[in-house]
């Protein structure tokens, strides 16, 4: 629980430390994407404008890949560039590099293309409500009894929306590509989260024209959120492309607009759930769930968020009769990508409204409907995978206890009866398993390595990737802790795919719960080995042994079994668990939402570094809140916003007080913190909207424009 | 492009006088920049006019406060001069894009700008302030009410530009006053609604009402029909589905990506509502 410094922390607070733009190499030149301004057609024709000297431009198109043109996803269907059919707007079609950044863009930018306009589907709605967008794989969960409902139980059908989510983070899309022919070796500077996903683009789009390709992240990677997962290895092929012809190096950082307009986004859903609940004992007693996402032009990774998604689906309660089905939506929008929560957002968005539908409906208080059906030893997930502890339900039980729940409920009931604004408190429940799906973990097979030097210095090798959380700082400290080395004397290398083992990709909240907890068995079994006290005094004594390299790799538990058809077994060994309660204060006049107290209790088992996990959730927590609440990005009819003037992300000023508790932190496992803080939070805005006004809105996030149109509806 | 800078007034109007060029006036630059950079502005030419004195700074002059165009919003936080005299106008400012933004953008150029979610206009139209406007040979002084034409055009001449904005230094003497910006989060937002107002009651009747609304026509614009019904009258000889009516002739606002016209005209409604009632 030691709260060691982010080693990062100084060098970013004096400037020194580097991001991808401040990175330059002899003779490199400029590149960005020239990509599509049309949904749906075919390219007729290519103007570039005139009074330009083409001769000093590189371009390149699908015709210049040598490899395959197509990015590496877990579904490979999207290609890195077209040239005749565009399937959405943003889609890439030329690379273009040129050595004077200022003149590459205005190039781009009076370049015009004719197309001939096909149908698109460019309504989230108009692609989640019709079947016939369908495609990719249908996922099922069916743990049915066969039995009829019981004409008595109460009967609630809904249907809720969640929206696109931006990543926002604060460094845009960057990629250097280097060239070196002589060794026939495309080395890559990224900011991303994923070098070897990267390395997999570059060698698909090279093909055999490369020996390999080797990517080295930036110092410094300013932000991610999942953003920077699959999006980088599109940008750095075409990257590398350019290098490959220019015979130079190549940078893109793409301008924030483009980034907005043409990276990957949170799937928006539509979620349909329908319940039958015995109104005597209060338990639901039967689910039907329909989980759609709108994965935009391609399927890429998106089944992989449907599979999340729907093991989220059913939020934290036991219901004997369930019946999942998760589909993927086609539409004619960039891809949509991996983001915090990966599907489990928009699972407990729903499920969580839900059930404060039916405790309306049954007239039952939302706190007390929940621990009737809350998870609890004995019951199972939906998959048959036991609930082996309760604590999902201690993090419910301390969230009500320290917010005064009870006594805040009726303060505001009293107050709103004598006032205009009302004021509100809301209820939600979240989980998140940690690291891959199912038998993912066992597939990655991930691997680390560590170098012990002369001077007792210990390197860690890890392809996980600091991109501002910290998990650089807490990996080391997860390691030097174990054997009581000196914080100094243990650092984390920066990330290479030619030094550095495969530890996996930093996503799905597995960088500390998997690759941190291996370390930590990795420093227990290397002092086992050497059989040292302490190890500074063991190299001192033993320098002939040192430098020495170790080598560990990730063993997954035999109790995680998966059935990846028929989705039954055990999807995530340990599971990080949360509850929050949300007050809000409704102003009549302008139909506002203002948030004034988050109070949020977390078990995510052991707590490495208090700070960094504090602001990991804190950070989380409001990315959830504005989710719910403000956090607008597509309006039907008039498009996407274009940047963060429209598009509404949360200022300090509009930051509620979090609180945040972390329980159960005496367990001996670091669980995934990761995602988590991001799950939970949004649908207890809107629960906490109901409880103020008496009004249930089903479509996120709680704009003013949706709340005055529900209210002159009634 | 050209990029000018004149080393003083005489330069600046030699300039303008000499060049029928579309021409921008530089200061704070929040705007223009951006314009420039998206491409709204090309071709044309920028004269920067920041450090030029004459065009700067808050004095006193007999009964009223004169704020230089190119004075920054942050000075007008600052000052002592308006602290005493429009403590009003100065927290309603407060609201003012960001305290970074604040340290850059000038009152001249958020009204010349023109832009109908201009933050400081409403503000200044219930202040019944003025402008002064000078060009090489004339001054003239207008109120701002009539300063704008349509969206984003004024009455200026191309030889003419914007030198200070002039406020009554009693304007919110013995008035209660109102502020109110909506948007989509509470610092670093564009208006979806604003509404500012003044008013003062002696008899339980409304003696004086000074009402202005930005972001819900062309321009921000003093709503002078409803300032006209509700004068002399008593809260509750108003009847607000007139208000709600004449509200319909004053305003017009529009369906965007930012918002609805009937939430804009809705929220409009309720805030009078509200300014009238406290």
């Amino acid at each position: 629980m030691k709260c060691v410094r982010k080693f990062d922390a100084r060098p970013k607070l004096d400037g020194s430390w580097k991001f991808i733009d401040d990175y330059s190499y002899p003779e490199m030149i400029h590149g960005q994407l020239l990509y599509s301004k049309c949904h749906h057609g075919y390219i007729k024709k290519i103007n570039f404008p005139e009074n330009y000297d083409l001769s000093e431009f590189t371009i390149v198109s699908s015709k210049d890949i040598p490899g395959e043109n197509i990015v590496p996803e877990p579904v490979c269907d999207q290609p890195f560039m077209m040239d005749k059919e565009v399937m959405h707007y943003g889609q890439g079609i030329l690379g273009i590099a040129h050595p004077d950044r200022k003149l590459l863009l205005k190039f781009i930018k009076e370049t015009k293309i004719e197309y001939e306009e096909l149908p698109a589907i460019t309504d989230i709605k108009e692609c989640l409500n019709n079947p016939d967008n369908v495609f990719g794989r249908e996922l099922t969960i069916d743990h049915r009894t066969g039995k009829k409902p019981d004409p008595h139980w109460d009967h609630h059908h809904k249907i809720y929306y969640t929206p696109h989510q931006e990543q926002a983070y604060l460094e845009p899309q960057g990629m250097i590509a280097v060239w070196q022919p002589k060794d026939k070796i495309m080395f890559v500077r990224a900011t991303c989260q994923c070098p070897f996903f990267v390395k997999e683009g570059v060698e698909a789009i090279m093909g055999d024209s490369i020996k390999e390709a080797i990517i080295e992240t930036s110092e410094g990677i300013g932000g991610a959120f999942g953003g920077k997962e699959d999006f980088p290895s599109l940008l750095a092929g075409i990257t590398s492309l350019l290098s490959y012809k220019s015979g130079k190096p190549v940078k893109i950082v793409l301008e924030r607009e483009d980034d907005i307009r043409i990276t990957t986004k949170r799937h928006p859903s539509r979620i349909e759930i329908e319940t039958w609940t015995d109104p005597e004992a209060k338990k639901i007693m039967k689910i039907d769930i329909d989980y759609r996402l709108d994965a935009g032009a391609y399927q890429t990774l998106s089944p992989v968020v449907l599979a999340r998604g729907v093991l989220h689906s059913i939020s934290g309660y036991s219901i004997p009769d369930t019946f999942i089905r998760g589909r993927l939506f086609r539409s004619n929008t960039p891809s949509n990508g991996a983001f915090r929560g990966f599907g489990a957002p928009q699972a407990f968005a729903a499920m969580e409204a839900h059930i404060d539908e039916i405790a309306a409906g049954m007239n039952i208080n939302p706190y007390k409907f929940r621990k009737k059906n809350i998870f609890k030893i004995g019951d199972e997930f939906p998959t048959t995978q036991p609930i082996l502890e309760n604590h999902l339900s201690d993090c419910l039980e301390r969230v009500i206890e320290k917010s005064n729940y009870f006594q805040k409920l009726e303060e505001f009931k009293e107050w709103n009866k004598t006032h205009k604004d009302k004021k509100g408190i809301g209820i939600s429940i979240g989980y998140h398993g940690g690291g891959y799906t199912g038998n993912g973990e066992k597939v990655l097979n991930s691997e680390v390595k560590v170098v012990i030097e002369k001077d007792a210095t210990v390197k860690i090798f890890v392809a996980n990737t600091d991109m501002g959380q910290g998990a650089h700082t807490t990996l080391a400290q997860m390691f030097f802790e174990a054997i009581d080395h000196p914080r100094e004397k243990c650092l984390v290398q920066l990330p290479n795919t030619s030094k550095t083992p495969n530890s996996g990709p930093t996503v799905a909240s597995r960088t500390i719960y998997i690759i941190g907890n291996l370390l930590r068995k990795f420093a227990f079994k290397i002092k086992d080995e050497l059989e040292f006290e302490n190890l500074e005094e063991y190299v001192t004594s033993n320098q002939n042994e040192f430098p020495r390299e170790f080598r560990m790799n990730f063993v997954q538990d035999p109790s995680v079994v998966f059935d990846d058809e028929n989705y039954v077994g055990v999807a995530y060994k340990d599971y990080s668990w949360a509850a929050c309660v949300t007050e809000i204060y409704f102003l009549a006049d302008t139909y506002q939402i203002e948030l004034t107290k988050s109070w949020n209790v977390m078990d995510i088992g052991k707590v490495v570094n208090q700070k960094i996990a504090t602001g990991q959730a804190e950070g989380g927590v409001l990315q959830g809140l504005a989710y719910g609440l403000c956090e607008f990005f597509y309006k039907s009819g008039y498009g996407r916003m274009h940047g963060f003037t429209d598009y509404a992300l949360p200022t300090t000023l509009d930051l509620p007080e979090i609180d945040v508790e972390f329980i159960h932190t005496d367990s001996p496992i670091a669980k995934g913190l990761g995602e988590i803080p991001m799950d939970f939070p949004a649908p207890s805005v809107r629960n906490a909207f109901h409880n103020a006004t008496g009004i249930f809105i089903d479509e996120y996030p709680l704009v003013p424009e949706r709340i005055f149109k529900h209210l002159k509806k009634i | 492009m050209k990029f000018i800078r004149p080393n003083d007034m005489e330069g600046l109007f030699q300039n303008i006088e000499e060049n029928n060029d579309r021409k921008y006036f530089l200061a704070g630059g929040t705007d223009i920049n951006i314009q420039i950079k998206n491409g709204t502005i090309k071709d044309a030419e920028i004269i920067y006019i920041k450090h030029l004195k004459e065009l700067n700074g808050i004095q006193i002059e007999k009964d009223d406060i004169v704020i230089g165009a190119t004075t920054n919003i942050s000075d007008i936080l600052n000052s002592k001069i308006i602290k005493e005299n429009l403590p009003f106008f100065q927290r309603s400012l407060e609201s003012f894009a960001s305290p970074l933004l604040q340290t850059s953008a000038t009152i001249g150029g958020n009204i010349a700008n023109g832009s109908p979610t201009a933050d400081v206009v409403p503000l200044l139209l219930v202040l019944d302030a003025k402008l002064e406007i000078v060009s090489k040979s004339q001054i003239r002084i207008i109120e701002l009410t009539n300063f704008f034409t349509g969206y984003k055009t004024n009455i200026m001449k191309a030889n003419e530009l914007i030198r200070s904005i002039i406020i009554p230094k009693k304007a919110e003497n013995g008035f209660d006053t109102f502020f109110e910006k909506v948007g989509s989060r509470k610092s670093l937002m564009i208006s979806k609604i604003s509404l500012a107002g003044l008013k003062n009651i002696s008899h339980n009747k409304f003696t004086t009402i000074k009402l202005a609304a930005g972001s819900l026509n062309e321009y921000p614009r003093r709503l002078y029909k409803i300032e006209e019904y509700l004068t002399d009258k008593s809260l509750l000889e108003i009847d607000f589905l007139k208000v709600e009516e004449l509200l319909n002739e004053e305003i017009t606002p529009i369906t965007d990506l930012r918002s609805d016209k009937e939430y804009r005209y809705h929220v409009c409604v309720n805030l009078i509502r509200t300014f009238l009632n406290e």
